[in-house]
């Protein structure tokens, strides 16, 4: 069933500004894909739901404009890091107060490159089914799942290195 | 800390099992042997324990903010509405 459509402006909306981090720009991104949408309406092939249709012209308009920008400093995500075996065992232990824990969580994702923020924030933030995620994609299974772990470890680091007090 | 002499036999197949297997078991995805395994590594390897509770927290964390989702200051489905009554055709 097609959610209707002020909840498909607000999903759109809530994916679209984590990408973007910016809340003007999330909202010209879904008015620019609900209008592309609308337009392309007869090239929409029913091979997916319209909802992953519409998520995938959103986040593709977010990627292009973000691609006008100058990049910002990104968060690793090297190739290796699942196989790393780094010695945490003499890390500091957590913080016991944890109030920016969703401040750094936010820095975090919006830091990831791009090919790997999306499938965060849809299987991770959104809750979508890894099928789901990888059809708004367009990716197989094997590469979303890939990018989706590399983004984890990257984030992690960012969250480890919080809580253990060393991004101060 | 743990010398490469004083771990048990296994020990460092169950640490690259684990680091192999993460993904699958946190998206609950491997069987329960390899969970069971897993954990049982993780309870005794300092290391692999650290990444598997951060990463856990961070995943609790995520979703937290998807339930919490951000507010737009109008509908923008009224906007879309009104651009779409404006289009040609």
């Amino acid at each position: 069933m097609t959610p209707a459509p002020s909840k498909m402006t607000r999903t759109s909306y809530a994916v679209i500004l984590r990408f973007t981090g910016e809340s003007a720009e999330a909202e010209e991104v879904v008015r620019e894909a609900f209008l592309r949408a609308w337009r392309g309406i007869d090239r929409f092939e029913r091979r997916s739901q319209f909802f992953t249709w519409l998520y995938r012209i959103g986040l593709n308009e977010a990627k292009r404009r973000a691609g006008r920008r100058p990049p910002a400093e990104p968060l690793s995500v090297e190739e290796g890091a699942l196989e790393q075996t780094a010695d945490f065992t003499h890390a500091p232990e957590p913080r016991a107060e944890q109030p920016d824990l969703r401040e750094v969580l936010e820095r975090a994702v919006r830091a990831l490159p791009e090919g790997y923020r999306a499938p965060l924030i849809l299987r991770d933030v959104e809750g979508l089914s890894t099928d789901h995620a990888a059809e708004i994609m367009g990716l197989k299974q094997a590469a979303f799942k890939s990018r989706l772990h590399r983004a984890r470890l990257a984030v992690r680091d960012a969250v480890d290195a919080y809580l253990t007090g060393e991004d101060a | 800390m743990r010398r490469l002499r004083d771990m048990r036999p296994g020990f460092m197949l169950d640490h690259m099992f684990t680091r192999r297997h993460l993904a699958e078991y946190l998206d609950g995805e491997l069987d329960a042997r390899g969970r069971d395994r897993l954990r049982d590594h993780a309870h005794r390897c300092p290391s692999c324990h650290r990444l598997v509770a951060t990463l856990v927290q961070m995943l609790d964390g995520l979703r937290g903010l998807g339930q919490a989702p951000p507010r737009t200051g109008s509908p923008i489905s009224d906007s879309v509405i009104a651009r779409l009554r404006d289009e040609p055709g």
